[in-house]
């Protein structure tokens, strides 16, 4: 038998022995050491730490564990292992760091957001993106209003690491949201007994557009409006302006932190404040941020008690520059200078539908907003005294933000008759929330096992208020009616895991979940999760095999959605018109009343996700790696589809129909290829396989039921992907082109499937497709003495592109076919392609966009001193592009290449003092 | 608290008819469901969202409908499948066919959901008073003469549709399929069960439905009741136009054009109207109706400002087989031949182009002195669209007296020659009754009524819209081909047949 005690706050302790026994002294982030005992009466130990150990505490939902014990698929990414650059974002410092995660920034603005997919996301049409936690706090998934992206509150400087959960056993603990996995925000706290620290950091960056759309030049462009059966020479000037030349500029950003730290033994503070400035390439833009960041860690009761707060204020300032200043840039005649002769701008005055001039445009349009946050969450941690094994754990957050805009449009030049347009508008977002649980640890002796038991209780609700003040005529404002938005959710949680002989684990969860979303019959639903693992190499027939770390997982989960936007969906509601949407009936008009669609069985989505994994490590674990393979079906899915004609109050609906599958394959491996005091090599690889199809879309079961989808310009009502049972949600669905012997597409003539001997929408075909079948991140990190090197690859395989421009613009008629007297520019495809009229749906236009990326290198030296530490780096961001996509950029969530935000080329110069 | 009910303007069903006024702002609903295309103007907040909001409207659409499928009007623009309704190339997975169709079922749906708001158990539950009850009659009438309309229009456009009436449930179930020949049944059972509920002709409000529109209704199906059911009704049609024309509707002395300018209510032409649909240049602003009928058809040298509008959208025209409807074609005497042709072209070498075929300036934002309508932008227009007038009675008229139902010949050339007598600006265009024929009367009501979106039901009773009749780019061939006969019929949308099992497609798609 074996007898066991605890040592009190100072590390003193008692304990009977007798000679000859074996004393185990343990603690957690330490390594184990083991003593006979042989008549001392006083035995002092100190232990060594186990930095391996202490960096394997891995956050799950309500707790943690160790990666050794974890059984779902849960993986950490820390602050050595961030993409180097002027990173406003917090979500870029994770592009390419983990496998099954892709993260794929919108475009090329300042502090713009980022797509986010956790194994390509469960839905259709509800909500594909992570529910993402910061710091115990579950951030609304709509993101709050006025910001370009709701993740800049959280500063990428503060933050200590991400867990991401990826696997339905690990999620399904967060029930109805938690199909698109998880991200797990902890922001840095500073630790107990350290002295004080400050800490200064300054990135200094310049980016500039390195690549244009390829319009033609004046030459070419004159040849073709003089080929106009009605060809008017005095509509064109006399320049050869490359007016995207014009809208951008070269953007200077800087970012500082400013960061205290210190540690007592029972309370320590950390205190940063960052103040961020960041241009956007198009002339402009900006992107500001001032944020404080306080956290405090107070310890009472002899450690029984463990309060912490941490709070954020954040002042997000945008200037929106008009986007629509790209698509003018491209369509305008090349011909024209940006200003006439006596210094105003050339514009089409009297030509209702011609561009606007895009210098014009963002020299005299304003939007400016200003959006007040703060995060705060209040954590409690404590552990009964009359059984220390128990601990209370009770998390109070909020997340309020306030937003003031305003917004002047210039009248429309082109018309004379049309008058300034204002916006002020406002609103407010508040997210609160309430969650507590029980934890009981313990050790099981009689059956030589651990337990770990949590339970508890959370409720979350959301309010959204926006107000809306615009121009109605040349001289009169109008109060819109404010849009207020409420919606709850009230869960209970409990978890239970078992760790036998260490070298069997069990864990089950279960959640149950009620949103306000649902009407009272289908509001709430259970979502459980079930995952076990085996430590090979704790067995004894592996102990001495070469693998120095070996452990099997698998686990099984159900997880749910509500995201689905609309908060009254079940209910039928009505709706007011505005008085300019109101029918004249008799001398007066009347304000109409619409009643909204409604479905009142709406329900959750369901999803079910198995995973089986291996985790290995070789050669003392100098070499880990992880193999994950899962394969997770989405039934019910909340998908805004046709509804039956006449049986609902709208064309659309959203309601639970059809079922989606996905599986994948993901491998990660991470080697200490050199280690010594004076050079160390660490590099990580993670390669994504992944397969993503509609298994059922309609109630009916004609497999040839399909739904369009990908707007496109060029003309309305263009679609150029298509939902169908049996494909992935983002194949494309167009003609097959038919090329002439020399190999030169002619003009509509496309494949005819079907024989029929013309050429309908009955031929068109489903073909290839914007996920990527493959995708892959190589991070490298090298460190000599006190100079390191590191740069980031990332490569996607599999994936097409569908360039709109191109498609929209790429004819003769662009040119000449103007409604109006103006003639506008083409794609340079005309030269080729020789194409009269558009072509929307030739797959010319749809191309490889394969792209390896070296998304950041980075170099930095550091000084040590006595008093001041100092660090200087120098990183390039979007440093080189290998594609055979001949458009802007390969890499566009959708696949769908129009007017697109260039994503700018930066270098960034970092300074690091630390005293 | 998960029991979370609406905090803003949106209210539920049973809060929001607390407001008496509610009623008829909901019947407003159903009649802005023909000529707008959401809660906000222009645009936002749509009915429908399977195409763009301007597009989806139900005018814009049926205007399409009727018109580009024929020879009075071909459209140039590149939007989705555009182009094959005057080709006659449509398939099942037209867009515009299938928005049309969903915005009928939405309109029947709106009507329905009306209805069941308005039954004596609700309005006894309410507690509303007798004199809102009453008036709440009223609406209940004009709410199935807009459903019986509705349904005429599925009936004429796809012949065998989903129904649904007050007694279905909202959800998402699968609609029943009912013949054509039902259907009719259907719409003729509605319109003779209100023609003496609804409120007496030319005694409603402006815009609204009364009985003069229920007749005119009841005999333009009687009209095409063979189409429909094989069975002829041409006395009925005697009846019923007899009734409108005794109704105390006139035609105006004023020139023809001015039926179609912003003043239309006011200027002298609205005597003649049995049913417009209102647009107001600020107050009931969409894309589709009255904006899209004054601004496409504007390009090539046309000064917008002629029209009221800020610009012309270069889109619409027409092709030489109308323009060859009127002696003198471009030159004609007759007052009704509005074809703009500086720089235009007569033949269609091309049909993007907007320069090719000549232009028509029928609708504007204009007032008889040329001034542009209220809103001072010039995007949105106050003209109001005649879907109903007198002309269209009288036509009706002499067609159903030569096709047998009864009648006069005397009446008929009577009523013909008052059309022409203000087409002409004097009797030089007069007909005898040597001169009613059957083809007299298709290019008649060609000359008459072009662009008010009549053509394709025309041209189908005269069994000149598929296989035979020929006009350019038909077939999508310049010169022109016939089409097969099943064209005569839409198809029902490739995806409500997806969804809804109980649905067969027509014939030949």
């Amino acid at each position: 038998t074996s007898v066991g005690t605890t040592s009190d706050f100072d590390g003193n302790y008692t304990i009977s022995a007798k000679s000859g026994d074996v004393i185990v002294f343990s603690y957690v982030g330490f390594k184990t050491q083991e003593i006979t005992y042989n008549g001392q009466s006083k035995l002092n130990v100190t232990l060594t730490e186990d930095a391996a150990q202490l960096d394997e505490i891995v956050l799950i939902g309500y707790g943690s564990t160790t990666k050794q014990d974890a059984t779902g698929a849960v993986e950490k990414i820390s602050t050595e292992e961030f993409n180097k650059g002027a990173i406003v974002s917090p979500e870029q410092l994770l592009a390419g760091k983990s496998a099954g995660v892709r993260v794929t920034s919108n475009n090329g603005a300042p502090g713009g957001g980022s797509e986010i997919r956790i194994r390509g996301g469960a839905s259709l049409s509800a909500n594909n993106s992570p529910l993402i936690v910061v710091d115990g706090l579950p951030l609304d998934q709509r993101g709050v209003q006025g910001v370009r992206n709701q993740l800049n509150a959280i500063n990428p400087n503060d933050i200590e690491d991400f867990v991401v959960l990826k696997d339905a056993s690990a999620t399904a603990i967060y029930g109805s949201r938690a199909s698109n996995g998880v991200i797990l925000i902890t922001t840095k706290k500073g630790s107990a007994n350290t002295p004080i620290k400050f800490e200064y950091d300054l990135k200094a960056s310049s980016s500039q557009v390195n690549d244009y759309v390829d319009v033609l030049d004046a030459t070419q462009f004159r040849a073709i409006a003089e080929t106009d059966t009605n060809y008017n020479a005095s509509l064109l000037g006399n320049s050869n302006t490359n007016w995207q030349k014009e809208i951008y500029q070269t953007a200077i950003g800087a970012i500082h932190n400013l960061t205290v730290s210190k540690g007592y033994e029972n309370f320590n503070y950390r205190i940063n404040y960052n103040h961020t400035s960041q241009q956007g390439v198009l002339t402009g833009d900006l992107y500001e941020r001032n944020a404080l960041n306080l956290s405090f860690v107070q310890r009472l009761l002899n450690n029984d008690l463990k309060l912490t707060l941490t709070t954020k204020g954040i002042l997000d300032d945008n200037k929106y520059a008009d986007n629509g200043a790209i698509g003018a840039a491209v369509a305008f005649d090349p011909t024209q200078s940006v200003y006439n002769a006596d210094g105003t701008y050339f514009q089409y005055t009297g030509e209702n539908l011609a561009p606007i001039n895009p210098v014009f445009t963002l020299e005299n349009n304003n939007n400016r907003a200003r959006n007040k946050r703060n995060i705060t969450n209040f954590n409690l941690d404590y552990k009964f005294w009359f059984l220390k094994e128990l601990t209370f754990n009770l998390n109070a957050g909020i997340d309020y933000s306030e937003l003031n805009g305003k917004q002047f449009n210039a009248a429309r030049p082109t018309n004379s008759a049309s008058f300034p347009y204002k916006n002020f508008y406002s609103g407010f977002n508040r997210n609160t929330l309430l969650d507590f649980y029980f934890n009981y640890k313990n050790n099981l002796e009689l059956i030589n096992a651990k337990i770990d038991l949590t339970a508890g209780h959370s409720y979350q609700e959301f309010f959204i208020k926006s107000k809306q003040t615009e121009t109605e005529t040349a001289t009169t404002l109008v109060v819109r009616t404010p849009v207020i938005n409420r919606n709850a959710l009230e869960s209970y949680f409990a978890r239970v895991s078992f760790d036998i002989a260490d070298k069997y684990l069990i864990s089950a969860s279960y959640r149950r979940d009620g949103s306000s979303r649902f009407g009272p019959k289908n509001r709430w639903s259970s979502f459980p999760g079930v995952s076990v693992g085996w430590k090979l190499t704790n067995e004894d027939f592996l102990k001495d095999s070469f693998f120095s770390s070996l452990k099997l997982r698998a686990g099984w989960g159900k997880t749910g959605q509500q995201e689905i936007g609309a908060n009254y969906g079940y209910l039928g509601v009505y709706t007011p018109g505005r008085n300019d949407a109101s029918v004249q009936i008799g001398d007066i008009f009347v304000n109409t009343l619409r009643p909204e669609e409604f479905d009142e069985n709406l329900k959750w989505e369901e999803t079910s996700q198995y995973n089986l994994a291996l985790d290995f490590g070789f050669f003392n674990d100098r070499l880990t790696g992880t193999v994950d393979a899962y394969y997770r079906e989405t039934e019910d899915l909340l998908a805004t589809v046709p509804t039956p004609a006449g049986s609902n109050l709208s064309d659309l609906l959203t309601t639970n129909v059809g079922s989606v599958l996905s599986k994948g394959i993901e491998l990660s491996l991470n080697g200490e290829l050199a280690k010594s005091e004076n050079f160390n090599w660490d590099l990580g690889v993670n390669v994504t396989l992944q397969e993503n199809k509609i298994t059922k879309l309609s109630l009916g079961n004609d497999p040839n039921f399909l739904i369009a989808q990908g707007g496109i310009s060029g003309g309305v009502g263009n679609n150029i992907q298509l939902w169908r049972e049996g494909l992935d949600p983002s194949t494309f669905y167009v003609f097959r082109q038919v090329y002439d012997n020399a190999g030169n597409p002619i003009e509509g003539a496309y494949v005819d499937v079907n024989g029929d001997n013309q050429i309908t929408e009955a031929d068109k075909q489903a073909y290839k497709k914007a996920s990527p079948d493959v995708f892959a991140g190589l991070t490298n990190t090298l460190t000599y003495k006190n100079l390191d090197f590191s740069f980031t690859f990332r490569g996607s395989f599999g994936n097409y592109m569908y360039n709109n421009v191109a498609s929209d613009r790429g004819n003769i008629t662009t040119v000449n076919n103007a409604p109006g007297n103006y003639y506008p520019n083409a794609h340079v495809s005309v030269l080729s392609t020789n194409f009269n009229n558009q072509n929307l749906f030739s797959d010319l236009y749809l191309q490889r966009a394969d792209f390896v990326k070296l998304d950041n290198i980075s170099i930095g030296y550091l000084v040590p001193g006595e008093k001041i530490t100092f660090r200087a780096s120098l990183t390039a961001t979007n440093v080189l592009t290998i594609t055979k996509y001949d458009g802007l950029d390969p890499e566009i969530s959708n696949g769908i290449d129009n007017n697109f935000y260039p994503r700018p080329q930066m270098y960034v110069l970092g300074l690091n003092f630390t005293f | 608290n998960l029991d979370l009910q609406p905090e803003d303007n949106r209210l539920t069903a049973d809060a929001v008819f607390e407001d008496p006024a509610a009623y008829k702002a909901f019947l407003a609903k159903i009649y802005a469901g023909i000529s707008l295309s959401g809660q906000q103007g222009p645009a936002g907040d749509a009915d429908l969202s399977g195409l763009d909001e301007g597009f989806s409207n139900y005018l814009r659409l049926y205007w399409k409908m009727q018109e580009l499928t024929t020879d009075e009007a071909i459209i140039g623009w590149n939007d989705g499948t555009i182009k094959d309704l005057h080709a006659q190339t449509w398939t099942s997975g037209n867009e515009f066919i299938r928005t049309m169709y969903s915005r009928l079922f939405y309109q029947v749906a709106l009507t329905n959901e009306f209805l069941r708001q308005t039954t004596d158990a609700k309005l006894d539950a309410r507690g509303v008073d007798a004199a809102l009850r009453a008036e709440i009659q009223d609406y209940r009438a004009e709410a199935r003469f807009m459903r019986a309309l509705t349904y005429w229009h599925a009936m004429d456009l796809f012949a065998n549709v989903p129904f649904v009436t007050e007694n279905d449930p909202i959800g998402a179930f699968l609609p029943p399929q009912i013949q054509r020949a039902d259907l009719f049944d259907y719409v003729e059972s509605e319109l003779l069960a209100i023609e003496n509920e609804i409120v007496p002709a030319r005694q409603n409000e402006y815009g609204r439905a009364d009985q003069g529109v229920v007749w005119m209704l009841l005999s333009k199906l009687y009209l095409n009741a063979e189409v429909y059911t094989t069975t002829p009704r041409y006395s009925d049609v005697i009846t019923y136009t007899n009734k409108v024309i005794g109704a105390g509707y006139s035609i105006s002395t004023n020139p023809y054009y001015h039926l179609f300018l912003a003043d239309n209510n006011t200027n002298g032409t609205q005597t003649e109207v049995i049913f417009p649909i209102a647009f107001d240049g600020l107050n009931t602003q969409s894309f589709g109706g009255m904006t899209f009928l004054v601004h496409a058809p504007v390009g090539g040298s046309m000064t917008p400002s002629n029209y009221g509008i800020n610009g012309g959208w270069a889109g619409v025209r027409t092709t030489a087989t109308f323009v060859e409807q009127f002696p003198g074609e471009e030159n004609s005497a007759d007052g009704r031949a509005l074809f703009y042709t500086d720089g235009q072209t007569k033949a269609i070498a091309n049909v993007s182009p907007f320069t090719n075929g000549f232009a028509i300036e029928k609708f504007r934002n204009v007032d008889v002195n040329g001034v542009q309508g209220s809103d001072s932008t010039g995007d949105f227009a106050d003209t109001d669209f005649p879907m109903f007038r007198l002309a269209d009675a009288y036509l009706m008229y002499a067609e159903a007296y030569i096709r047998g139902g009864g009648g006069s010949a005397a009446n008929a050339v009577t009523y013909i020659n008052q059309l022409r007598v203000r087409a002409y600006g004097n009797s030089t265009g007069n007909i005898t009754q040597s001169d009613l024929t059957l083809n007299f009367i298709l290019s008649e009501r060609s000359r008459e009524l072009f662009w008010e979106a009549h053509r394709r039901t025309d041209l189908i009773r005269f069994g000149q819209f598929s296989s035979q009749g020929i006009w350019p780019w038909k077939g999508n061939v310049a010169q022109g081909v016939t089409t097969e006969s099943f064209r005569d019929v839409m198809p029902i949308p490739a995806t409500d047949l997806g969804i809804n099992t109980n649905l067969q497609q027509n014939e030949g798609y």
